[in-house]
């Protein structure tokens, strides 16, 4: 008698918390939707009552694009968007690529994801934006901005049912780097066209070649994380002319010959490592020590980054330039990167609103030229609403020179279907490969894990 | 008679009511924060459950537990576990008795400056240990490359933590000094403790060295020793820090533990469904083991 | 003959042991050096053992870098019924470097934890000892159970039930899970196991409530395995990184070791900051160690034996 007392008692108190626990999710969730549906004819009438909109707080996440991720120049933009807005406030967070994603999801699943997210259509567009996590900005694009921002990066934002979840602001194309000094050392650099920045697959060999010798790490295929991972799928994919994906986007095509042979090639070239310990980042500072004579992560971002050492050059004063990927032709087809902003569906019609007027302030207002001169990259747009913009890196020579890569700039695959899942398996693949396993048979598991993902 | 048991009655009354007011601040947050996610996390690994706002759970029954003992890279995850655990538990109990039984008859000065050393690593934090253990596993120049190609030893440079072979021992080693400053600090106090006239009367008698440690003091620290068990057991268990920071896993899954791989399926792979499963065999795994280590423990004594 | 051996052994175990605390010093001594070394130094291939030239510069740019208020202090409860969700602010501290307060964030954390797990461990573990309620066996064996779990298993679920409880990035996220987990109580049953029947017997009899019994007879009793516990919880919150990283993501938010991690991710090319940064989070806690070190060891000693 007692014992069943016991245990009524203790189902009682379970099935109490639990209650409490997990069965109220939906009322606090239809709390949370709520104001959505209600309050959206408040902003309609706070519009005809004028400027005494209420007062919104906003939160932006922002991956380190540029010196996006720089705490003092990223205040700089919000001070001047709350200048011409003073009823919306503005908190920033950074992430970083090795763990931001992780934060986001967390972020997700706790309800508290931020409004406002900056990075690339791989993310907002095919992952979080086709999880429904996100806000569809396509009313945001008027004419203008259709007609002046380009039409490849347009695509990359809009999904294949029309819905866009990125109003893009920047982009450029990913690139490699090598050592200058160390190319003329031991007498690489004949391989190399350093004005046209190109060389051929078979040059690239030939360089990596002579460098061995006298470097046992001339480069390194880094997989220990998905970050900087476009380094070592363009590096493959020019090598003899594969493609990640099919055109349509629809199916991965790592498995093609052409791939496979890249993959075995480097996998049996003497100084390129495959290397799980590092990731893109790892591997840009490896360059920079000057212990690898090459790096695949490489952008215009990089090439302007002067922390450690003047722009341009290693930690000990070696000369740094920036090459396309070696290609059979020299005729390399570079990864995109394109940057901009989406919205987090957060239920409430006046931060989605004033998100909104931050997207316009510095996509298609007045604050693009600051936005893209802090992103450290170029414009997806030559105008703005019919003002031109196209001089904002006049000045600069650096910016200038990589302009000759941008016509290199090759179809954007990431926003492919599964795409947050391909590419964990892409440096799952490199790891296997690396720690000796048969190239064709891993890239065969690979397309199978990506076009799972893909398909589902 | 009737009056007494009447009386036993109140008592008992009494008593439960009593216990259940100690017991509830604790059973508030025992049930709370960790019963009941433990039983949507049961209820969850019988669906296929992923991220998404508008995804929806289907029902698949057994269908995570079945993929489980399918997935090459969940048992290479519990193998890693279970080395992880058998190694470093053991190890780390040996080594601080051992530097305990070393240090703890010093000068006063050097026994607490050497309790000090050795609990800097738990003291410092996994995080900032790990960013310099990073540095001296470095394949290109980290020191013990350069120690071990000055000494000779190794004429090429060993991928310590990108290698699948060390890697994993290069973790367990982290893992095994962040561990040892506990024990070592117990040990010494415990060592301390122990009846020094029954010690003196064994050497009197023409005891060994070691036979006065094995009869003497040995059966004295026992409590001691179970202690550092349990907790050093719990602490393998979480290691979870030092993975997510050096390998994340990698290279090829080698360093995977279930733990960290229950993280990974949920948000590389977004699979919530089979992340839980994953959970429940752990759950079902450790509750098992901490049942016996306990009812071992309690035969013991 | 046996005395020389005896010394010979010894020394050879003295030089041992000196060398294995050397290598337990290198990794403080690096972090610690190398928050002084100049970008040069510590970013070169060839390890550099004591800074050829001492700079402030990675400390100046890790307090220059995010700025956070120092404290931040809320009405409780007030998210359940502000209209945005959001905790009201009832006081908030002046802007410091935000490795401040992340330092201030983990003090109160693991202060936090510590105190609520003694407390409620204690009550509950005398409960389980001594109080013959039913339930008791069911209970205890869920706590044995449960005892050795890592928190990873209930990644999700705890995730999505601190949003329903409106906790999600707050500090309580991360405290009411370590508070929960039942080891505690399962330490201070082992000890209170230890008290004899006749002396709480005897303090009812003379007419003793419950609560004082509790307070005056019992927790003098089990107070070194009060003490064991409080160390150990102390200790394991400072270092649990897993609950601070699923639970918290705003800056002002982050504990010291989050923080760490996320500048070690994020600045993967200034070594010299990560470390002042290792060095700052490490040096409070070490210090503080030394100066309590003998109550310390104490506390934790003196529960092991006697449990």
């Amino acid at each position: 008698m007692k014992k069943l007392l016991a245990l009524l008692l203790a189902a009682t108190m379970v099935i109490g918390l639990t209650a409490c626990g997990g069965g109220s999710t939906p009322t606090t969730t239809a709390k949370q939707e709520q104001p959505a549906t209600t309050q959206a004819p408040a902003p309609a009438a706070t519009t005809t009552a004028l400027p005494a909109a209420k007062d919104v707080e906003i939160t932006l996440w922002t991956y380190p694009i540029g010196k996006w991720g720089d705490d003092a120049s990223v205040k700089a933009l919000i001070d001047s968007f709350q200048k011409a807005n003073p009823n919306i406030k503005v908190a920033v967070e950074y992430l970083d690529y090795t763990n931001g994603d992780d934060q986001v999801n967390t972020a997700i699943e706790g309800k508290k994801a931020p409004d406002l997210i900056m990075e690339g259509p791989e993310r907002l567009v095919a992952n979080w934006g086709a999880k429904g996590y996100m806000v569809d900005l396509a009313s945001l694009w008027t004419d203008a901005d259709k007609a002046e921002i380009n039409k490849a990066v347009q695509s990359a934002c809009f999904n294949d049912k029309g819905a866009s979840y990125e109003f893009p602001v920047c982009m450029t194309a990913h690139c490699m780097a090598i050592n200058m000094d160390r190319f003329k050392e031991v007498g690489a650099d004949k391989f190399v066209n350093v004005d046209t920045h190109t060389w051929t697959t078979a040059d690239f060999f030939s360089a990596v070649a002579l460098l061995a010798e006298s470097n046992e790490s001339v480069g390194a295929l880094y997989c220990s994380g998905q970050g900087g991972d476009q380094g070592t799928r363009a590096l493959v994919n020019n090598l003899y002319g594969g493609t990640f994906t099919d055109e349509a986007h629809t199916k991965y095509t790592a498995d093609s010959p052409e791939n496979i042979k890249a993959l075995e090639e480097l996998s049996k070239t003497k100084g390129i490592k495959f290397d799980a310990a590092i990731n893109g980042g790892e591997e840009i500072n490896l360059f920079r020590q000057g212990v690898l004579d090459m790096a695949f992560c490489w952008n215009i971002a990089q090439q302007l980054n002067d922390t450690n050492a003047p722009a341009g050059q290693t930690n000990d004063g070696k000369e740094i330039v920036f090459m396309s990927f070696p290609s059979e032709k020299g005729e390399s087809k570079l990864q995109g990167g394109i940057w901009g902003f989406g919205i987090f569906d957060n239920g409430d019609a006046d931060r989605i609103e004033a998100a909104k007027t931050f997207i316009k302030y510095f996509a298609a207002g007045d604050g693009v030229k600051d936005a893209v001169k802090t992103s450290t990259y170029f414009a997806v747009r030559d105008k703005v609403n019919g003002a031109d913009i196209a001089g904002i890196w006049a000045d600069n020579a650096v910016m200038n020179e990589y302009t000759k890569l941008m016509p290199f700039l090759g179809d954007y695959y990431q926003v492919t279907k599964g795409w947050a899942e391909a590419r964990t398996a892409w440096w799952n693949m490199l790891q296997r490969i690396g720690s000796g396993g048969d190239v064709a048979t891993e890239v065969a598991q690979f397309v199978k894990e990506a076009n799972e993902a893909a398909s589902k | 008679m009737k009056r007494n048991a009447g009386l036993s009655r109140a008592l008992r009354i009494r008593e439960t009511r009593a216990g259940y007011l100690f017991m509830l601040p604790s059973l508030f947050f025992f049930i709370t924060f960790v019963v009941v996610p433990m039983i949507i996390c049961i209820y969850t690994s019988f669906f296929d459950s992923n991220m998404g706002k508008d995804a929806q759970d289907t029902f698949i029954g057994f269908g995570n537990y079945a993929e489980l003992f399918q997935d090459k890279i969940f048992l290479g995850a519990m193998r890693n576990t279970v080395i992880i655990v058998a190694v470093s538990v053991p190890a780390v109990c040996v080594f601080s008795l051992w530097v305990a039984n070393a240090i703890y008859n010093m000068r006063a000065g050097l026994t607490s400056l050497f309790r000090i050393i050795f609990y800097l690593p738990v003291v410092t934090g996994s995080v900032a240990v790990t960013v310099v253990w990073k540095w001296m596993y470095n394949n290109y120049y980290g020191i013990f490359n350069y120690a071990l190609k000055n000494m000779g030893v190794i004429d090429k440079n060993i991928n310590w933590l990108g290698d699948s072979r060390y890697a994993l021992w290069a973790i367990i080693i982290i893992l095994f000094t962040t561990s040892v400053g506990q024990p070592i600090v117990l040990y010494v106090s415990a060592l301390g403790n122990v009846d020094q006239s029954l010690v003196e009367a064994a050497e009197v008698d023409g005891a060994t060295r070691n036979q006065v440690f094995w009869k003497i003091k040995w059966p004295q620290i026992m409590p001691t020793t179970l202690y550092i068990l349990i907790i050093t057991t719990i602490n393998s268990f979480q290691c979870f820090a030092l993975i997510q920071l050096l390998t994340s896993g990698g290279p090829n899954h080698s360093t995977d533990t279930v733990m960290y791989y229950i993280y990974y399926t949920a948000f590389k792979l977004y699979r919530y469904g089979y992340g839980n499963a994953m959970g429940v065999v752990l759950m079902l795994v450790i509750a098992a083991l901490s049942a016996v280590q306990f009812k071992l423990g309690q035969s013991k004594n | 003959m046996q005395s020389k051996k005896t010394t010979a052994y010894r020394v050879a175990v003295l030089i041992i042991v000196i060398l294995l605390a050397l290598l337990f010093t290198f990794p403080l001594y690096w972090i610690v050096t190398g928050a002084f070394k100049t970008a040069k130094e510590i970013n070169s291939t060839t390890p550099t053992w004591w800074p050829g030239e001492w700079t402030l510069r990675n400390f100046q740019t890790l307090f220059s870098k995010l700025k956070a208020p120092l404290w931040q202090i809320n009405v409780p409860f007030s998210q359940y019924f502000s209209e945005s969700g959001e905790a009201v602010v009832a006081s908030a501290g002046p802007e410091v470097p935000a490795a401040i307060r992340w330092m201030v964030n983990t003090v109160w954390m693991a202060v936090a934890s510590m105190l609520l797990t003694c407390f409620t461990a204690a009550l509950a573990g005398y409960a389980l000892a001594k109080k013959r309620f039913a339930g008791r066996g069911l209970i205890f064996t869920l706590i044995v159970c449960a005892m050795a779990l890592p928190k990873q298993v209930i990644l999700i679920p705890l995730i999505r039930e601190m949003s329903t409880l409106k906790l999600y990035n707050t500090l309580s996220a991360v405290i009411y899970p370590i508070v929960g987990w039942p080891f505690g109580v399962f330490l201070i049953k082992q000890f209170a196991e230890g008290i004899p029947g006749e002396i709480i017997e005897a303090a009812r009899i003379d007419g003793a409530g419950e609560w004082k019994t509790f307070r005056t007879i019992v927790f003098p009793m089990i107070k070194p395995g009060v003490g064991a516990l409080a160390i150990f919880t102390f200790i394991s919150s400072w270092n649990d990184y897993f609950m601070q990283l699923i639970m918290l993501s705003s800056t002002q938010k982050l504990t010291i070791s989050l923080g760490i991690a996320k500048m070690q991710a994020e600045n993967s090319t200034d070594f010299g900051l990560i470390m002042a940064g290792a060095a700052f989070a490490a040096l409070p806690i070490i210090i503080v160690f030394i100066i309590f070190q003998k109550y310390f060891t104490k506390g934790i000693t003196m529960g092991a034996v006697k449990g």
